[in-house]
């Protein structure tokens, strides 16, 4: 009956059980924890469509588009004592102009690309980021003896490059009508759900204020020569 | 010990016991995946392409429904690639199109490039019956235990024959 293998079992059992009760409690404090995140700034400042090959080796040629832009935005209250990390991300989003005849009702954007994104990591994580030893380093000291930096989820980019060039399928990316661009993020925790923006308002989590920039067309191809008027 | 053995009664009790717990646990399982409508609606990581957000042996539960709205770009999904059985853990970073035949491609958050060299040869995008789930909810560590199983094979006969004993053994 009370053989040291029992023991070992009931033991293990009960670990098992708070370990579980205990993080179902920190999952749970997500939803008693208010969230305002706000976009202040988000707006293109430049704007180019330049033909280029998808990887070295193919002999295929696509229109890329480059979209430089401005944010501003406050996502600090997302960082809490279960966030692990903050994924942030910007998407250009445009309507399909023509899908085999059928018409799609306008709201309903089709098309979707991050052209940006970074990884927040709040300080409890840092020693995870895949970063090199002297960025990871100076993220420490900037966050030291605090286990929750809101200080993070302030950012601002200036005339900032993308990440990602898109194009289409179809390879044709130029004079493309009524793109916008839209800041999202997804809230990824220690243990729980994963969060990300809403466009509603539930329980203490406020949707996500601003984060749409003004619609925009895209340019046409750059031409060769025009390229090297500019730069001479 | 093997007093269950002397019980021919007593033996037969535990025999059906212990496929009670199986059994329980296949039906808890499969009972999941119909809930979630995914063929593994919980998954173990497998690499590290979605450090920080995910590290080898988190455990991922999935959901595979679009009741309120379509897989969009920013979900983490699970797929898998044609003709292979690795699923794979990544994000959707572009979609080009609405419904079933919308092109999705992924990208694992510490790539530096995205998924098209993972696809099979002349896949450039996936499509939505790739996807096995997107991933809704996370706890940390849980599942390293089947990497140790699959890294170690001799660790599994191992477990199963101590898990078998400790439940023959079992008396009441």
């Amino acid at each position: 009956m009370y053989s040291s293998l029992v023991r070992i079992q009931n033991t293990f059992g009960f670990f098992t059980t708070v370990a579980f009760v205990v993080a179902a409690f920190i999952a749970a404090s997500d939803f008693v924890t208010p969230r305002a995140p706000v976009v202040n700034v988000l707006k293109t400042t430049n704007l180019q469509v330049v033909r280029g090959r998808p990887h070295y080796y193919s002999s295929k040629k696509e229109e890329y588009a480059i979209i430089k832009f401005t944010l501003d935005a406050d996502l600090s209250s997302l960082f809490t004592w279960n966030t692990k990390q903050l994924f942030v991300y910007i998407t250009a989003e445009w309507p399909s102009t023509s899908v085999s005849g059928t018409t799609l009702p306008s709201n309903v954007t089709s098309n979707q690309a991050v052209i940006w994104d970074t990884i927040i990591t709040s300080p409890s994580a840092d020693h995870l980021a895949n970063i090199g030893p002297i960025a990871l380093k100076k993220l420490r000291k900037s966050a030291a003896g605090k286990p929750i930096d809101p200080s993070r989820g302030k950012i601002t980019l200036k005339n900032q490059r993308p990440k990602y060039q898109i194009t289409h399928p179809s390879g044709k990316i130029a004079e493309t009508e009524d793109v916008t661009l839209r800041l999202h993020y997804n809230v990824q925790p220690w243990v729980g759900v994963l969060t990300w923006n809403q466009n509603a308002d539930y329980g203490l989590w406020n949707a996500l204020g601003g984060g749409l920039s003004k619609k925009f067309n895209l340019p046409a191809l750059k031409k060769k020569d025009e390229g090297k008027k500019a730069k001479a | 010990m093997l007093s269950g053995m002397a019980n021919p009664r007593q033996a037969a009790a535990q025999l059906m016991n212990f496929g009670l717990i199986v059994s329980t646990a296949f039906m808890m399982w499969k009972g999941l995946s119909v809930i979630t409508d995914s063929p593994s609606p919980i998954v173990v990581v497998l690499s590290g392409s979605m450090e920080p957000a995910f590290q080898r042996g988190d455990l991922l539960f999935l959901w595979n429904r679009n009741i309120f709205s379509e897989t969009s770009v920013g979900e983490i999904v699970v797929y898998n690639v044609k003709d292979k059985d690795i699923p794979i853990v990544h994000r959707v970073v572009r979609k080009f199109g609405t419904g079933s035949k919308a092109k999705l491609l992924t990208k694992g958050d510490n790539n530096l490039s995205d998924d098209t060299e993972l696809y099979a040869r002349g896949q450039d995008y996936l499509v939505r019956k790739d996807i096995i789930g997107s991933v809704v909810g996370f706890i940390p560590f849980v599942g390293y235990v089947t990497i140790m199983l699959s890294e170690h094979p001799w660790l599994k006969p191992v477990m199963l024959g101590m898990m078998g004993l400790v439940v023959v053994l079992q008396r009441e």
